[in-house]
């Protein structure tokens, strides 16, 4: 009990105010006795500054880079839940009946027992659904086709949905991120990458994609 | 040559006879033979007289030989002389050419015809034969088996009469010191023969039997009234022995009978197996047949068991000895018991009237010791077997006339085990009889009006309280252990009259009907003494095991106390439905068994359906997600089921802090750290996880609340929400109405609202508790303050922080439950404001509350790790389950319990929520 009187307590108390969440002192990951240590570890450092990616995608020394993967892999479904909310009001099945980025592909919806072409809100919300399932799963095998599947999302929103996706970038930084996170474990390969995200250019830079079929 | 035709003639006449003897007929063949022969030899030589001479013999000897032919002759009639005659007439005219008269194949074809005939006949006997020699077969049969099962039943008796001399013998010894001279006390020796037995058939050995059975149960009646042994066991006993003995053939009508009406019923009534074929067959009201339908119920009874107790020929004699003995002592071992425990009663004339009835039974007696209101009950139930649609009122007044009478019953029962009753317990049986056919509805209503009316007729039986009085206690005193005490079942099922008992139950969770049911298998217990003093119905029956209870152990499975036992329990759990089902549910262990696996971060709330496995969780990932418990897929390492979401709900910004589901599981509502407030229309829980967008999901945002929604609760009638935010305020809202927000409630100098409810036993007001350890009543219709709990004494010098984390009421007290950072749980009378009771529930700050629908239970969670469940009436940690791992410093944000099925949740800070049963 002594050593808790001293101890900073992380806590978001009830009433605690917006601001006041989860603003607490820094805890060093070294010092994390908790075993969502590279969870609370990477949500630590967005929140200190969510622009600083490489800090952010920078793992401990220690770190084991599966999960450190899989925890990214887990933040980054989680915040895309913002983007989904989103698009949610703006992408409606009615304008956007099939799940496309550019117009190369079709992308079918692998929630589905047999895939299936879900309008866009629907291919986001079951990838998104499906992905929750498959790294509560922890199957850190499937990351890639995670993160393929999830890219989509991005590329429709640019594509099709542009001052949404620019809002939502400007607030989290998350497509960039993402794109530094699959580049740096080479989870995607570059082909398939069509957003062009560090690019300063609009023009989009269609470079031909690789097989991409897979659902 | 005329002679000769004569003869013919007499021939072919004789032919003519039906009844021919196969012999006859050789023999006439023989002479017909001949005198062809002749014939022709008369043909050929013209009419030689020597041979007439020769045929003479042959004729007289024909009428010699035939004595009886003649008068058949005689008798046979016009056809037969007209035959003759013409033959005569024919024979006279073709004197000279007989070759026209019979030709060859002619008599061949008369002789081939007439064999053919006898022939037939003849096979025709020998079936005849066969068939008789069969069944002669199959009575002899019959009759061995019944022997053999006479002679089971002999050999029993003897070596019942055995022991009770042995029995005596020691009784004598120790009461006197001294060996009792009493003759032949000699195991009885089995021979293996039918011996002495009657060997020819049935009627015999039954008169034989009558006879030598009625003395042989006199001795009996008097050995087992020496060691206490009632006379009414003794009859039940022995009629029993003579149904085996097959000596009531009249039972057959009584049991069809029953088995019309409401047979399944009675007979699955355990004990209430005699008095449920009584009761049927009471309105035909002769008390012979009524016994008869006894016997032969019981027969029934004891065929069903017979197999097994089926004593092997007399060169397993000796096992068989043994084993009859230990019987026989486990028998006495009960009955020594009972001799202490229950009053015997004295009734010799009773039974001696028994003893004239060559039919005695349980009715008899019943007759014999209450007549007069037995008669009643007789016509009343044959009223209410005919009035089967009977109106309200007259269904009615008869339950109100049964309800004192039973009372008398009932206390008959009590101070003695009353032979009286049985007929009482035919009543009761009989009542549901009719009463089966009525709707449930109709049922329940009378149950309700009978109760009150019952309770104005009780006379004074101060030692046993109301139904609803001792529910009553139960539930104040928390009687839970008592609850599954046969002897407090007693009280309850003594106190409630039976046929409205039966009845509550059969309208009631249908439980009476399965338990009833449930019985019908087990070896009906009905020829126990004890069960038959009861009565048919249940709770007579349960009030008596309850008695006997402390036998039941002793007796051995001869009697079947056992499921009478069982029998108790059911009833016992359907009487109490109510309180006990409950209770029950919240007095076991839980354990984890769905782990809610799917959140990215830590969920901050869940709420239950009220009625379905279903349930909402709401996460910091801000997302909902809403959980069917029956669509589960199993875990890999652990026992536990992991459950994936039917539907995952987005539309916050932010992580989602609360959540409240409304009371008909429709809707739910969330708040956010964004300070949104979202009202969701809950999909079905069956619904595809990856169906297509629904965006009417999402029904509307309450907006107003400028910073995160911490609190939220629901009226528990009207859609109204209660929601308390970091930005200070409580506000109350109207989700559905055009302007949701209907008030809002700040108390600036106690800081920020960290928690809201409803006060649940005065709706018209809510509960808030702030971050400064204050705790406030306020009226919702003034918007004031009412009261304000004594929180801050006991908080202030805390090291923890004064801070309230969560605030509830109790669902029917007027109690309010706090959940303190100090590790307190602290609870708060809402009249006075006072300080009631305050324990240090966990080893770090208790996060959430939640309190049973019942009132009975706590549930905490705390950031320990751990939830713990707590009795309400003793503040007794009930138990305790390590649930959550931390994030951070945190680790459990909320419990729940379901509204109306034996979950308990907690969800945590690792993004999991589980569910325990």
């Amino acid at each position: 009990m002594a050593d808790m009187e001293c101890r900073t307590e992380r806590r978001n108390r009830p009433g605690t105010k917006t601001i006041d969440y989860y603003r607490w002192p820094e805890e060093i990951f070294e010092e994390m006795d908790s075993t969502l240590a590279v969870q609370q570890y990477i949500q630590q450092l967005i929140r200190k500054d969510f622009t600083a990616i490489d800090e952010i995608l920078k793992a401990p020394d220690s770190q084991d880079e599966g999960v450190w993967k899989y925890e990214h892999l887990r933040q980054f479904c989680m915040e895309l839940n913002g983007i989904a909310v989103k698009l949610q009001n703006e992408c409606h099945p009615e304008s956007c009946t099939q799940m496309t980025a550019t117009d190369q592909w079709i992308f079918l919806c692998a929630a589905h027992k047999t895939p299936k072409e879900c309008p866009a809100i629907d291919y986001t919300r079951h990838t998104l659904d499906g992905a929750a399932c498959l790294l509560n799963k922890s199957s850190v095998a499937k990351l890639g086709s995670v993160c393929r599947r999830v890219y989509r999302i991005f590329s429709h929103a640019y594509f099709h949905h542009r001052n949404l996706f620019d809002e939502f970038e400007n607030e989290t930084f998350l497509c960039r991120r993402f794109t530094e996170f699959v580049t740096k474990y080479n989870l995607m390969s570059k082909e398939i990458l069509i957003v062009p995200i560090f690019e300063e250019t609009d023009s989009g830079s269609y470079i031909g994609h690789s097989a991409e079929s897979e659902a | 040559m005329l002679r000769l035709a004569a003869h013919l003639d007499f021939v072919l006449t004789k032919h003519s006879f039906r009844n021919l003897r196969y012999e006859t007929w050789r023999f006439n063949r023989l002479r017909f033979v001949a005198s062809f022969a002749e014939k022709i030899l008369a043909v050929k030589y013209g009419g030689v007289p020597f041979v007439s001479s020769v045929m003479k013999i042959p004729e007289s000897g024909t009428m010699e030989d035939g004595p009886n032919s003649a008068p058949h002759n005689g008798q046979l009639g016009p056809s037969g002389v007209g035959t003759s005659s013409s033959s005569v007439k024919v024979n006279n005219s073709d004197d000279n050419n007989p070759r026209l008269q019979y030709s060859i194949p002619g008599i061949l074809h008369f002789i081939q015809h007439e064999w053919a005939r006898f022939e037939m006949e003849r096979s025709q006997w020998e079936v005849e034969r066969a068939e008789l020699q069969a069944r002669i077969a199959f009575l002899q049969g019959e009759r061995k088996g019944q022997e053999n099962l006479k002679n089971d039943l002999v050999r029993r008796i003897k070596m019942l009469e055995y022991a009770l001399k042995q029995e005596r013998a020691k009784y004598h010894k120790l009461k006197y010191g001294t060996e009792l001279q009493q003759g032949d006390v000699k195991p009885p020796i089995f021979e293996d023969g039918i011996g002495g037995e009657p060997v020819d058939g049935e009627s015999i050995f039954i008169t034989n039997s009558n006879v030598n059975w009625r003395q042989g149960r006199q001795l009996l009646r008097q050995y087992l009234q020496e060691i206490g042994y009632t006379d009414t066991i003794i009859d039940v006993r022995s009629n029993r022995v003579r149904s085996l003995l097959g000596l009531n053939p009249a039972g057959a009508s009584a049991e069809k009978e029953e088995q019309t009406g409401g047979g399944t019923i009675n007979g699955g009534a355990g004990s209430g197996v005699v008095s449920g074929s009584s009761g049927s067959s009471a309105g035909a009201g002769s008390s012979p047949g009524d016994a008869s339908g006894n016997s032969k119920r019981l027969s029934e009874t004891q065929g069903r068991r017979a197999p097994a107790k089926k004593v092997p020929p007399a060169s397993l004699a000796e096992a068989m000895i043994m084993d009859t003995e230990a019987a026989v002592m486990a028998n006495f071992d009960f009955l020594a018991q009972e001799g202490v425990g229950v009053e015997v009663d004295d009734e010799d004339d009773m039974s001696d009237e028994m003893e004239d009835n060559t039919d005695d039974d349980t009715d008899d007696s019943a007759t014999a010791s209450n007549a007069a209101t037995s008669k009643r009950n007789k016509m009343k139930a044959k009223n209410l077997r005919d009035d089967v649609d009977a109106e309200t009122e007259e269904v009615l007044n008869e339950f109100s006339f049964l309800g004192s009478d039973t009372d008398d019953a009932s206390h008959e029962l009590r101070v003695q085990t009353d032979t009286t009753d049985w007929d009482r317990g035919r009543l009761t049986t009989s009542d549901e009889d009719s009463e089966w056919a009525m709707d449930p509805l109709h049922i329940s209503q009378l149950k309700e009006l009978y109760r009150r009316d019952r309770a104005k007729n009780k006379r004074g039986n101060v030692s046993r309280p109301k139904r609803s009085a001792l529910q009553d206690v139960l539930n104040e005193m928390g009687l839970k252990e008592e609850c599954g005490d046969p002897y407090s079942f007693f009280d309850t099922s003594s106190s409630t009259p039976p046929s409205p008992t039966a009845v509550s139950g059969f309208s009631g969770a249908n439980s009476g009907g399965v338990s009833r049911r449930n019985v019908v298998p087990a070896p009906v217990t009905g020829p126990t003494p004890v069960g038959i003093g009861v009565g048919g119905e249940a709770a007579h029956l349960g009030g008596l095991a309850g008695l006997s209870s402390s036998d039941d152990e002793s007796v051995d499975g001869h009697l079947g106390l056992g499921e009478l036992a069982q029998l108790t329990v059911n009833n016992e759990a359907e009487v109490s439905y109510d309180i006990s089902v409950n209770k029950e549910s919240f007095r076991k262990t839980w354990n984890a068994k769905y782990t809610l696996r799917s959140h990215f971060d830590g969920v901050r709330a869940l709420a239950f359906h009220p009625v379905e496995p279903v349930l909402v969780t709401a996460s910091e990932d801000c997302t909902l997600k809403l959980w069917n418990l029956q669509k589960t897929i199993p875990a890999k390492k652990s026992a536990s089921l992991d459950v994936e979401p039917v539907y995952t709900f987005r539309g916050h910004t932010g992580p989602v802090l609360c959540l409240a589901m409304s009371s008909t599981g429709e809707q739910c509502f969330s708040g956010g750290l964004d300070g949104s407030l979202q009202c969701w229309n809950i999909p079905g829980s069956n619904i595809d996880p990856y169906d297509s967008y629904d965006p009417s999901v999402l029904s509307n945002s309450l907006l107003g609340h400028t910073d995160a929604v911490w609190g939220l609760s629901l009226h528990s009638q009207k859609l109204h929400l209660l929601s308390s935010s970091a930005d200070g305020s409580v506000r109350l809202w109207n989700p559905q109405s055009k302007s949701p927000l209907l008030s809002v409630f700040t108390s600036e100098s106690d800081g920020v609202p960290t928690s809201v409810d409803f006060v649940r036993d005065d709706l018209n007001r809510m509960v808030t508790s702030y971050n400064s350890a204050a705790c406030i009543l306020f009226d919702l219709e003034t918007g004031q303050p009412v009261t304000r709990l004594d929180t801050d004494k006991g908080v202030e010098d805390s090291v923890f922080g004064r801070q309230i984390n969560r605030v509830i009421s109790h669902p029917t007290l007027p109690l309010t439950i706090t959940a303190h950072e100090d590790r307190h749980i602290r609870f708060y009378d809402n009249n006075t404001g006072k300080l009631a009771h305050a324990m240090v529930a966990h080893l770090d700050a208790v996060t959430c509350l939640a309190v049973d629908p019942n009132g009975l239970y706590l549930l905490s969670g705390s950031h320990d790790c751990s939830i713990r469940l707590w009795n309400l009436e003793n503040k007794t940690c009930v138990q305790e389950i390590t649930s959550h791992r931390k994030k951070f410093d945190e680790s459990i944000f909320d419990v729940a319990f379901h509204p109306s099925k034996p979950f308990i949740a907690s969800a945590g800070a690792d993004a999991l929520a589980k569910v325990f049963v």
